[in-house]
């Protein structure tokens, strides 16, 4: 008896969560996404517990020592601890990079949401400035909104949420158009039920998932693009112990300080990594169609 | 055919139309007092109305707009308020070195990245694949201006092996300009000096530009590699003998480039993007450098002039690159 259910069992199909830490153990690369994650985020958060200094004395004494016991990461052109302020830097860079990712997804799928379910005029008013706002090469368009807007983070971020915002627009879009025509969103339509509630309940909750694997792709490249304006000037400002901003003032002391601008970079690039290893390996494993 | 371009042709002209009217916006509508910037904070009241009434800046929006596009057919974006040049001019001056650099990273990019693909699509879920798959993220993954940086560490300091910065040594003069891009000029003037010495200013901001567009290049050709190696033709190719390299370059490779185009197309923009940062690592003269110099002195009129031509740019590329899908694909053909 008791094996007759234990081969019942072993027919039916494995359950999708279980699907999803099969697949995730079998890609070492997303696993390695994940690992870097987790560090970046432990160090983020237990900054002061890790590094005695302090991100933002100045100590002209120290100033450019090299990597040493004491300063791992060496120190800058004031003598603060490259080290220190890296570790509060991944808290910006990382909350920022989520933050305008988030908030770009969240706008942009109601947007398209609603594009969509009106569709005629609505539609086409709105999806062609999206077209517009895709005409402009991102790091473009991101440089003179953040210009314009005048250089500071939070304008960094408003220009780069913008740049974001088309590309969910249109996912939501394509979503709700097909969601449009499912039998319990007509019926919804049928009861009185206001369109802006059908919106909201019925339709972006069920376009959602399209959604999450764009945010998780798109993080890393949010979290390069705030660190390029500050390396432009554009973006958060020294002193601010933002990754771009060090490296803004740091690349111009490369040849005779190595180590001013190179560890930072590599904070960045080690972030950015690891939202892109995940957000790849993520789109495998829900889409195994992808075939990648 | 026909019918196609013509569509995107009428599109191709409102999605301009909406770009001017962004860097409009940006240029004239957001900025609080475009005129008080021009003179400073401590200019009189005379002559701020003056500047205001100069730069039409009195008139009703709309007619600031068509003043405005006016201008921009006339091929006038204003006057740099850094160089005190007319930005056109200024922009013209540089774009050679730009377009010099982006074709260079451009053709590296497609020479290594294509047959990297093919090779990670062959060699699916091995080491090769892997190895390459991480390849292509760390390629997406790294700050365009650092890996300059790491760039110049190594190959300049450490090896002492490439220049780090400009187009040809002070002691070299530049080749006689005919096109403006070094490489092209001095081949066509025999100029050896200047090719050689163009050609190594150039290799390491090219591969660092290359750099991110390589990855995504590899990324799609090994995903439509592998969509086309599993189709039944292939197979069939297969069963009658057909392998080797005959197999994946003329029956895969060939119709796995189709879906590349685009992807290849798109990703230009960011080539354009990665420039402004490429060419400031490496004192690269061209229009990115123009720009990031241009954005500490506020000079909004080089920024929106560049912002503009870079936009047009990227727009024709891509109807270019659609076009090019259309005739690659017979499949579209209504």
């Amino acid at each position: 008896m008791s094996s007759l259910s234990a081969k019942a069992n072993a027919a039916l199909p494995p359950r999708k969560s279980t699907l999803f830490w099969f697949r995730l153990r079998r890609s070492p690369l997303t696993l390695l996404g994940l690992f870097l994650l987790a560090m970046l985020l432990l160090l983020a958060v237990c900054a002061p517990l890790i590094s005695p200094h302090d991100p933002t004395r100045i100590n002209i004494v120290e100033r450019f020592s090299p990597p040493s016991a004491d300063h791992w990461f060496g120190t800058d052109e004031v003598g603060r601890d490259i080290f220190t302020r890296i570790l509060y830097g991944a808290r910006l860079s990382l909350g920022v990079g989520v933050a305008v990712v988030l908030s770009a997804g969240l706008v942009g799928t109601i947007i398209g949401a609603v594009s969509g379910y009106f569709g005629g005029r609505v539609d086409q008013i709105i999806m062609r400035m999206m077209d517009i706002v895709l005409a402009f090469p991102s790091l473009v368009l991101a440089m003179a909104v953040a210009a314009v807007l005048g250089p500071n983070l939070q304008n960094a971020m408003l220009a780069i949420a913008i740049i974001k915002i088309p590309v969910y627009v249109r996912l939501a879009r394509a979503e709700t158009l097909a969601l449009r025509e499912k039998l319990y969103v007509k019926a919804a339509a049928t009861f009185g039920i206001k369109p802006w509630r059908i919106i909201l309940r019925h339709i972006i909750p069920n376009a959602v998932s399209p959604v999450i694997i764009q945010v998780t792709l798109d993080i890393g490249d949010a979290i390069l693009l705030v660190a390029t304006l500050g390396f432009l000037g554009l973006g958060a400002q020294p002193p601010t112990p933002e990754w771009g901003a060090m490296i803004s003032i740091g690349w111009k002391y490369l040849l005779d300080y190595w180590w001013y601008p190179t560890f930072p970079g590599l904070a960045l690039f080690l972030a950015s990594c690891g939202f892109n290893l995940i957000g790849d390996g993520i789109r495998d494993i829900l889409d195994p169609k992808a075939n990648r | 055919m026909k019918q196609i371009i013509l569509k995107r042709l009428t599109m191709l002209v409102l999605v301009l139309l909406g770009v001017t009217l962004i860097t409009f916006f940006l240029s004239h509508v957001i900025p609080g007092d475009p005129a008080r910037m021009m003179v400073g904070q401590r200019a009189s009241e005379e002559t701020l109305q003056e500047v205001r009434r100069q730069l039409g800046l009195d008139q009703p929006v709309w007619v600031q707009y068509l003043t405005y596009m006016k201008g921009l057919f006339a091929g006038d974006f204003g006057n740099s308020i850094r160089t005190q040049q007319p930005v056109v001019h200024d922009l013209i001056a540089f774009f050679p070195a730009t377009l010099e650099l982006a074709i260079t990273a451009f053709i590296i990019a497609i020479a290594i990245g294509i047959p990297l693909g093919v090779l990670s699509a062959v060699k699916k879920d091995t080491g090769w694949d892997h190895s390459s798959r991480f390849f292509s993220i760390a390629g997406i993954s790294t700050p365009v201006f650092w890996s300059g940086l790491v760039g110049i560490l190594i190959f300049y300091k450490f090896l002492g092996a490439l220049p780090s910065s400009g187009r040809l040594d002070l002691t070299i003069p530049p080749p006689a300009k005919i096109t403006g891009l070094y490489l092209l000029d001095s081949l066509i003037t025999g100029n050896w000096a200047a090719f050689t010495n163009s050609l190594w200013h150039l290799i390491l901001p090219a591969f660092t530009l290359a750099f991110a567009q390589l990855a995504i290049v590899t990324r799609q050709v090994r995903s439509s590699m592998l969509e086309v190696l599993g189709q039944e033709y292939i197979r069939t190719a297969l069963a009658n003998g057909i392998h080797g390299p005959v197999l994946l370059l003329r029956y895969a490779l060939r119709n796995a480039l189709i879906p590349t185009v685009t992807v290849v197309g798109l990703s230009f923009g960011s080539l354009l993007g990665g420039a402004v940062v490429t060419e400031t690592i490496f004192s690269w003269p061209g229009m990115g450098k123009y720009v990031v110099d241009s954005i500490a002195f506020l000079d909004f009129p080089a920024m929106m002039g560049f912002t503009f031509v870079i936009s047009f740019g990227y727009v024709v590329i891509n109807l270019l690159v659609d076009l090019t899908y259309y005739t690659l694909d017979p499949q579209i053909k209504e």
